[in-house]
């Protein structure tokens, strides 16, 4: 893993006269799975959006590999929780856009990709179902494909699973760590959501209530290991992982009230 | 990677095998359900016995002389003068006229409308530079205008489709700026981050978007075309249904009036029908 891959450097960010951000110092490493976690509302996501290209900050600035950050591009890839995917486009369709304005891969290859990452979010089946027909986890996994698909070395997921059952929620968490080791990506995850946090997560940064500022940062994988078989949940480590962020979130919370 | 809890809708309209008497108590059942759903085959048989239910209570009432048939002639006296009217007074050539006149301005209409409402809606100095007059326009009623109008254009064709396309135009481009209003930013934010320049923002994502609302506005804003007809026909105008309306009424020919009606509002629902099969055709995925 490279040390410095996404590095913040005094990254603040008012909204008018609003602080949302207050300057912020992070770096992470490159293949890291890392979660946003705070409180709603608490400015998490204005910082996603800055990585993404979508927000600039009013101070400070965001390097990706020693390049600077200052529009979105395909290298950093978005999946939000609602509107997904495209409804007026098949799920192969769906996939098939994230390569749409790539001048260097030939029509064939665009094609084997499409194959490819269907086959990687177990949606071959589906491939000529409309969004419209398929359920909202497969919606989902059609956007990480997208995403996957257009090449993006960071994923920047805005509670892709806020709107998802508990059961299809955990099965999506468990594809996600998969896929993400497999095809080596960085992703940055934004929850409120402290289980899925724990359960996802190499590394938690913890903000307050805004403006986000960082209050804790918790190497996950030092204390439950890379791997995370479904039932980690029920061990004692886990347990006491998700009741120190609690607190930490809870105490976090009381102080803003 | 699927499993039980993350598995595809079922298609739409596909119900397991049952009776027929059965699909038919369903369907039926439906009808009297609140927001309950029945099959377009019973829906239609519903409309179309309301149609003769009431067409039989105003051909009752007018037998029975409880009208005066100068004011409201019965069905058959309207059937009998939409006859007359079609093989001695060349009503087909007026339903072209008016058909024509209609569709022209509509088309101009949506021609400017479009590209204005997505611009007013894209680009805040269009917004605030055209809103606050086309909204003050819109609210002008067209009769107001025709005195103008024949002093801008004259009594011809012009004048007409001018009307016509006054009536159409300043509502439909605030629809069309509202439909690009509505285009989720998720769809245009997920579309930059792979590389989509403005262009084809427009094309590959805003324009699919808001596709379904703006065909649905385009046929509510055809439907307002049709009921500005009378005033631009009345325009010393020599042709269109809104002439043949006019003359009839002059003479009282009040059958002549209500077949002139009735026809304005048939060549509406079947245009009407036509542009919602096109709604299903282009919108499958809906």
């Amino acid at each position: 893993m490279t040390a410095d891959y996404l590095r913040f450097y005094g990254v603040a960010k008012t909204f008018g006269t609003v602080p949302v951000v207050r300057r912020t110092d992070l770096s992470i490493a490159r293949d890291a799975l890392v979660v946003f976690l705070g409180p709603s509302g608490c400015g998490k996501t204005t910082l996603m959006r800055m990585v993404g290209g979508l927000d600039s900050p009013t101070e400070g600035w965001i390097e990706l590999d020693g390049g600077r950050v200052d529009r979105p591009d395909r290298r950093r890839g978005m999946v939000f929780q609602s509107y997904s995917s495209f409804p007026w486009l098949t799920v192969a369709q769906n996939i098939a856009f994230g390569m749409r304005y790539r001048d260097d891969l030939t029509a064939a290859e665009k094609q084997e990709r499409v194959r490819h990452y269907l086959d990687l979010v177990g949606l071959t089946d589906f491939a000529d179902s409309y969004p419209s027909r398929i359920s909202g986890g497969m919606r989902q996994r059609v956007a990480i494909a997208r995403t996957l698909a257009a090449g993006s070395e960071v994923l920047l997921m805005d509670e892709p699973f806020g709107a998802l059952d508990a059961l299809t929620r955990e099965r999506l968490q468990v594809q996600l760590r998969s896929i993400q080791k497999r095809e080596a990506k960085t992703v940055v995850f934004v929850t409120h959501d402290v289980e899925e946090a724990v359960f996802l997560a190499d590394r938690i940064i913890l903000f307050s209530a805004r403006p986000a500022t960082i209050v804790a940062d918790i190497d996950v994988t030092a204390e439950l290991g890379a791997e995370r078989p479904l039932d980690i949940r029920e061990t004692r480590p886990f347990f006491d992982l998700r009741n120190h962020v609690l607190h930490l979130i809870r105490h976090e919370t009381s102080e803003a009230a | 990677m699927s499993g039980a809890m993350d598995e595809p809708l079922p298609e739409r309209g596909k119900r397991p095998a049952q009776g027929r008497s059965k699909t038919l108590r369903t369907a039926l059942g439906g009808l009297f359900a609140f927001r309950g759903r029945s099959s377009p085959t019973v829906e239609v048989g519903v409309s179309v016995l309301a149609a003769a239910i009431v067409l039989g209570l105003w051909e009752a009432a007018s037998r029975a002389g409880w009208i005066a048939p100068q004011f409201l002639p019965s069905p058959s006296a309207v059937l009998g003068a939409l006859w007359t009217m079609t093989t001695e007074q060349s009503l087909g050539y007026h339903i072209a006229v008016s058909t024509g006149r209609v569709w022209a301005a509509f088309l101009l209409a949506a021609a400017m409308a479009i590209p204005i409402g997505i611009l007013m809606s894209s680009y805040r100095i269009v917004g605030a530079a055209l809103e606050p007059m086309i909204d003050f326009i819109r609210y002008l009623p067209v009769p107001a205008l025709v005195p103008l109008s024949i002093i801008w254009f004259g009594v011809g064709e012009t004048t007409k489709i001018f009307l016509l396309w006054l009536g159409t135009f300043f509502q439909l481009v605030l629809l069309v700026a509202d439909d690009m209003r509505r285009v989720p930013h998720e769809y245009v934010e997920v579309a930059r981050t792979v590389g989509a320049n403005s262009r084809q923002l427009m094309w590959d994502v805003a324009l699919r978007s808001m596709g379904p609302t703006l065909l649905d506005n385009l046929r509510i804003t055809l439907g307002w075309c049709w009921t500005y007809l009378i005033i631009a026909e009345i325009v010393a105008a020599s042709s269109g249904i809104g002439y043949v309306i006019w003359q009839a009424r002059r003479f009282v020919k009040t059958p002549e009036v209500m077949a002139g009606v009735v026809v304005i509002g048939l060549i509406g629902l079947v245009t009407d029908q036509l542009l919602r099969l096109l709604h299903r055709r282009f919108f499958r995925y809906l």
